[in-house]
């Protein structure tokens, strides 16, 4: 990659300045979805017992880690141009590692997260399975679907203002319809619903395929790595096409 | 259009600017038709109007022109940073802009880093920027500041430091805006010197300034830009006097 030095530098410097100066710095990428975490356990696993899931915390967990790094880097991505717009104006460099290092900085974090609830939820339910094998490529798939969304909505967010807000509004229905607390079979009998809960939303076939190995230590089934594969490749394609297409005037509209 | 290292193209380059208020363009007037048509507001400024100008690789130009006149337009566009809506415009080999001192520093991040993080900008690799290093923070004579965040540094701190990574990158075109008024005389007068060292070189130098010694001094050839169009182009004692009788100023009297 010829801008790979380039790529580190904005990662550190996304690192540093976004909890600089407080207490506990870099801890709050951890603490943040930890607290969120708490919060959604106390609804859906004590207030709401929605779902009759064994070791609910746990299958909470797994889903909510996957929806955390795909939210928080489409949020963090959509303002990321306008926040960088005095670099933008100024200097010339490849405008797409900036929302591209907003989401890498995400996917430490995730990684991060993702090791802790893994490694509780393997020991725990004993399911070290060799599907473990198979998690590679489903997180490769979700960082290519989250990356190519967030260049959609940070190329986007910089010529129509309108999107970061739409965008922040649409992601809490998109939360409570995406199979986190639930699983679509324990809520619907109607195979139409099912259906649409499983496969309409996108990020559905992704929560289902981490958590499946990693929850129910079993290989996710084919259709849900063909789909995660191919929605990891439509999306990082259509992310390329439409920021390469859209770039041209962010020195004037940031 | 092929640009030998140092060589620098306009080519009928026009480029307007839409000036109304809310930059942003909203979904609501895309969707009522009207997204970025500047339908209501004041009409596009045009920046620059069929432009056109060569330099070859190793010529020194010095540009000038009232405010608005489509000077800084010119440098941005030939920097590769806003493209034209019509025409042609490039520049052969490696080109260094310095539109602004110190743009895109981290304010928390010391001066060390910021060397790394603004020489990755510029497009160097780790080991070409650790190379120039020594260089750069002895050019800077920011001591020991240089382990400091930014955030602490005074503005003339600042801008030595941002005036010395730039010196040091090897350009075959060096695109400058204005920047060199800051920083006291003694730093001014080292800016110039390194500036005339990369000139020795073989760089092609553009300059924006409003500062005719400074562009007598360092420029042979001067531009005088007027409302987006060339106005006059010549030799730099010509092109000031022209200058000047323009903007109403006695000749021999920096405006």
């Amino acid at each position: 990659m010829a801008h790979r030095f380039l790529f580190e530098q904005l990662v550190r410097r996304e690192l540093r300045q976004k909890y600089q100066g407080s207490v506990l710095g870099l801890a709050y990428y951890i603490v943040n979805p930890l607290v969120l975490m708490g919060a959604y356990y106390l609804m859906f696993g004590v207030v709401f017992k929605v779902a009759p899931q064994e070791d609910f915390p746990l299958f909470l967990m797994v889903g909510l880690v996957v929806w955390i790094f795909f939210s928080q880097s489409l949020l963090g991505a959509a303002s990321s141009l306008l926040d960088q717009g005095g670099l933008i104006r100024k200097a010339r460099f490849p405008r797409w590692t900036i929302p591209a290092s907003v989401v890498c900085v995400h996917a430490v974090t995730f990684a991060v997260l993702l090791t802790l609830t893994a490694a509780v939820t393997i020991a725990v339910r004993g399911t070290l399975d060799p599907a473990l094998l198979l998690l590679p490529l489903v997180l490769a798939a979700l960082f290519a679907f989250a990356l190519g969304l967030a260049l959609v909505v940070a190329v986007l967010h910089a010529y129509f203002r309108d999107v970061a807000p739409i965008l922040s509004a649409a992601l809490l229905p998109w939360f409570f319809l995406s199979p986190i607390f639930f699983t679509p079979r324990s809520i619907t009998d109607q195979a139409a619903a099912r259906f649409a809960l499983e496969w309409l939303n996108p990020v559905a076939p992704f929560i289902e395929g981490v958590r499946s190995i990693v929850y129910s230590g079993a290989a996710p089934s084919p259709a849900v790595l063909a789909y995660v594969i191919a929605a990891g490749v439509l999306a990082l394609v259509l992310g390329r096409f439409v920021f390469e297409r859209m770039q041209g005037e962010l020195a004037v509209v940031v | 259009m092929k640009l030998a290292p140092g060589e620098i193209a306009l080519q009928e380059a026009s480029r307007a600017f839409s000036v109304r208020a809310d930059r942003g363009r909203t979904l609501k007037g895309l969707l009522l038709g009207r997204g970025g048509s500047a339908a209501d507001g004041p009409a596009p400024v045009q920046a620059l109007r069929n432009v056109t100008l060569r330099v070859s690789p190793g010529e020194t130009v010095g540009i000038v022109g009232r405010n608005g006149a489509g000077k800084s337009s010119t440098l941005r566009v030939l920097a590769g940073i806003i493209p034209l809506n019509s025409g042609f415009a490039g520049c052969g080999g490696q080109v260094v802009s310095l539109l602004e001192l110190g743009a895109g520093f981290g304010r928390d991040f010391t001066g060390r880093e910021n060397i790394l993080l603004n020489g990755a900008l510029h497009g160097l690799d780790k080991p070409a920027i650790e190379a120039r290093m020594d260089a750069i923070l002895e050019f800077s004579e920011l001591g020991r500041f240089i382990d400091v965040p930014v955030r602490t540094y005074s503005s003339g701190m600042f801008v030595r430091l941002g005036f010395a990574i730039a010196a040091h990158l090897e350009a075959d075109v060096l695109l400058i805006d204005e920047v060199l008024a800051v920083g006291d005389e003694a730093f001014q007068r080292k800016c110039e010197a390194q500036i005339a060292r990369q000139i020795d070189g073989g760089a092609t130098l553009v300059l924006v300034s409003h500062d005719a010694a400074l562009i007598e001094r360092t420029c042979a050839r001067v531009v005088v830009l007027d409302d987006g169009r060339v106005a006059c182009d010549a030799p730099a004692a010509e092109a000031l006097g022209f200058y000047h009788r323009l903007m109403g100023t006695p000749e021999g009297v920096s405006a």
